[in-house]
């Protein structure tokens, strides 16, 4: 699978990313840090353990990764899941669904960075 | 934290800092720019500020996020400004957030500018360049401008100077004159602002009256030559010519066609018609009293005065420095404001220095570096190029020492509180280089003890300017080892009129070989080298110590010697002596408690000093036993006395002579047995009633 493909099935603009990064070799660079990238890890185990500030951050910054990257769905539902953190101390029942989203959102776009050749 | 791109020093390419908590953003934005640039990472706000306090003049640029952890982008904002570090490095916010309120907020902290996201590699490139050549230009243009202000400021004074010498050139005066009164005024001026609030003058105001003073006698333009010159006595009418000169400086100033307003202009003219006029109303032209004469011109007249008195004039010779002040202090030259005079007073000595001691050039060229300096201060110019190379150049420096001296060397800042370590000694400490927070830290709770650390900031914290140092001795835990350690600090202090703490340089040194071996030292001394036994001295110290302690402990104390050391040597060779000395040794410490003592007094004799309970005689019974086991066939004899302590208030030495008394007698009734002093016939026994 292509970078343009992998874009298409992790519902990502390509375009979008092609005419800031420029090159297929550095987007690629890129999407292989996002599997490496340890705020989705951050989040789970922040709103595990109650710890809404933090989890808030991990949010945020995965979504400022899936911004960078035009990781489009990815980034709508972390954006979501931001929002909802943003300011709390809580924890909340309605952060569930949102974190369903954003975890398979999540795995989908990684599945498919790992099929990138 | 990491620095991208070879090496550390002496890299043509501009330094920029990436401040961002992900790791992914940090690195499409370190591609987006290494060509062009050096990049340096920091992963949180507190890392950000670690990195400019050590690398400040090198950075050219930050790129800033807002939302991190630790410390966050409006927190880094903010300390920058506390710094000062805002004004010559310019911040380019990178966040997420796009809300005006954050962006606002980052704009009213001083940053110049804000990429959203996502990143676009053109958008980026474009914008950090720009603002780069931006801050490189303004500092260009500060230091153009600075050469501009010199060189403006230069050639001002130089035509007021050459006006001057004109008059004074007719006038016959030594071409010092206007220097000595321009420095003179300058001095007691200042002086005189730290002793009272009388006369509120700004430093403009000041360098003003002293460039104006230079015109004090321009009116003497129009005296005739013949007069001006005149060796003798003036007539009357001829003073009364002399006198117009100080009206006809002022007439001639504000005859100026243009520019009449100007502070220098009002001030020579002040300065031209009333430095004659005298504090009692006495002067002239005008017979001004006290401070009706402007002050400008009251400084200028004392000025004169002194000048004309320490200079050969055409009428007179000159005074020295100390008459002058004398004279002038004396009222014998005319009346001054008392305030003025106690000015010339206070700063007499300095005067002379400043007046006959330094050279008139360099004291020129370097109050005019003065101004100029002043003058750009407020306007907030940059260090130049040739600074940040010689900064950089004591830093190369100091690592290199550190390196070498293979001793523990760490700064301290004091906010945000931080410890940085030499690479060497970070290494052998086994910490990092950088320790924020030190208190809480491995620094501040395992090398030190917490207790220990504390004392030594609270000592730091007791310090002064005047008196920085700090030496203090500490049990160090390094690597897992105690070592005992001398602590020098040297505390820092900004160089405002109130120095305030900045933090604070220091060094370890390890002392523990020492203190090892002073501690070795004192063990041999008190020791005896063939049975390492205590010796005489150090058993008296410690008994006497736990006698004094006793309360109500029952001690005994038991003193033997060998009834046949002699047989022993002579029959089987001293060597076997040797063997029976040590043994004896040996049985006392197995038989005995850590606490007891044992001694060999010298020779064949030895001490026991033991506690015991209720009867002492079972335990006596027993070491003596033990004591007096055959060895390899040879019979060991002793004779033993023993004292017992118990309800016993005399020293050492009296349980001593006791213990030996009951020995003589058991040797005197034929040896190998022990006896208790209180049991000898003819000793009473009081003590046991």
């Amino acid at each position: 699978m292509d970078v343009k493909q992998c874009y298409e099935k992790m519902g990502g603009d390509y375009d979008d990313v092609m005419s800031r990064l420029r090159t297929d070799e550095r987007i690629k660079k890129f999407l292989l840090k996002v599997a490496e990238d340890k705020s989705f890890d951050n989040l789970c185990e922040n709103l595990k353990t109650r710890n809404i500030e933090e989890a808030f951050r991990a949010a945020h910054t995965l979504k400022g990764v899936g911004l960078n990257l035009s990781l489009t769905r990815l980034h709508k539902s972390a954006s979501a899941m931001t929002e909802a953190l943003r300011g709390k101390t809580e924890y909340s029942a309605d952060f569930e669904p949102l974190f369903d989203k954003v975890k398979e959102d999540y795995e989908l776009t990684v599945s498919c960075i790992r099929e990138v050749e | 934290m990491k620095i991208h791109g070879g090496a550390k020093y002496a890299n043509d390419k501009k330094k920029i800092l990436i401040v961002d908590d992900s790791e992914l953003n940090r690195s499409l934005l370190s591609d987006m720019l290494a060509g062009e640039f050096d990049i340096m990472e920091a992963e949180n706000g507190m890392d950000a500020v670690v990195m400019l306090q050590e690398h400040e003049l090198e950075i050219s640029l930050m790129l800033l996020d807002i939302v991190m952890p630790q410390m966050d982008g409006f927190e880094v904002l903010a300390m920058m400004n506390k710094k000062g570090w805002i004004k010559n490095i310019p911040v380019i916010m990178i966040s997420a957030e796009t809300s005006s309120s954050y962006i606002d907020r980052a704009y009213d902290l001083g940053a110049v500018d804000y990429i959203s996201r996502p990143f676009d590699e053109r958008t980026v490139k474009h914008r950090v360049t720009s603002n780069y050549m931006l801050s490189v230009k303004q500092r260009e243009m500060a230091e153009m401008l600075s050469t501009q202000v010199y060189e403006h400021e230069r050639d001002n004074r130089l035509m007021v100077e050459i006006l001057s010498h004109i008059v004074e050139f007719r006038n016959g005066e030594s071409g010092l004159h206007i220097l000595h009164v321009s420095t003179f005024t300058e001095m007691i001026l200042k002086h005189l602002l730290t002793i009272t609030d009388k006369y509120p003058l700004t430093p403009a105001e000041i360098k003003t009256i002293c460039n104006a003073s230079a015109l004090h006698d321009i009116g003497k333009m129009s005296v005739p030559e013949a007069i001006l010159n005149k060796p003798g006595r003036l007539t009357r009418e001829e003073f009364e010519i002399m006198k117009n000169h100080a009206a006809d400086g002022e007439k001639l100033l504000k005859d100026l066609p243009y520019r009449r307003n100007e502070m220098l202009i009002k001030i020579s003219c002040e300065i031209c018609r009333w430095h004659h006029e005298r504090y009692d109303g006495s002067g002239y032209p005008d017979g001004l009293k006290g401070d009706d004469i402007p002050i400008s011109a009251q400084v200028v007249a004392l000025a004169d005065v002194y000048d004309a008195l320490t200079s050969k004039r055409v009428y007179k010779d000159s005074f020295t420095h100390e008459k002058a002040v004398q004279m002038i202090q004396n009222g014998e030259c005319g009346a001054f404001n008392p305030l003025l005079l106690k000015c010339l007073d206070d700063i007499k000595d300095k005067l002379e220095k400043e007046l006959h001691e330094v050279s008139p050039e360099h004291k020129m060229e370097q109050s005019l570096q003065v101004n100029v300096e002043q003058m750009l201060k407020s306007s907030g110019s940059d260090l130049s190029d040739r600074t940040i190379r010689l900064l950089e150049h004591e830093r190369m420096k100091y690592r290199f020492y550190a390196q070498l001296s293979h001793e523990v060397l760490f700064e301290y800042f004091s906010s945000p509180e931080m410890i940085k370590l030499s690479e060497w000694s970070a290494e052998y400490l086994g910490l990092p280089e950088k320790i924020i927070n030190p208190r809480e830290s491995d620094f501040g709770t395992r090398v030190f003890s917490k207790v220990d650390f504390n004392r030594l900031m609270t000592r730091m914290a007791e310090t002064t300017p005047e008196n920085p140092i700090v030496e203090e001795k500490y049990l160090l835990n390094i690597r897992g080892q105690n070592k005992w350690n001398k602590v020098i600090v040297q505390t820092l202090w900004s160089d405002d009129e109130n120095p305030k703490f900045d933090g604070a340089l220091g060094k370890l040194v390890d002392v523990n070989n020492e203190t090892e071996e002073m501690q070795q030292l004192e063990q041999l001394a008190d020791h005896d080298a063939l049975t390492g036994l205590l010796n005489h001295q150090a058993a008296k110290r410690k008994i006497s110590k736990l006698l004094s302690d006793a309360g109500d402990k029952k001690y005994a104390l038991l003193f033997f010697d060998l009834d046949n050391l002699k047989v022993a040597n002579d029959v089987h060779g001293h060597l076997f002596g040797d063997t029976l000395l040590k043994t004896i040794a040996d049985r006392m410490k197995n038989n005995t408690r850590a606490s007891d003592v044992c001694a060999r007094m010298g020779g064949d004799e030895y001490i026991i000093f033991m506690q015991y309970n209720g009867d002492p005689e079972p335990q006596v019974k027993r070491i003596f036993n033990c004591l007096t086991k055959p060895l390899d066939g040879f019979d060991v004899s002793i004779s033993m006395g023993i004292a017992l302590a118990e309800h016993f208030c005399g020293d050492y030495d009296a349980l001593f002579h006791m213990a030996d008394q009951a020995a003589y007698a058991v040797k005197y009734s034929g040896k190998n047995s022990y006896k208790y002093y209180n049991q000898l016939v003819g000793v009473s026994d009081k003590t046991e009633a």
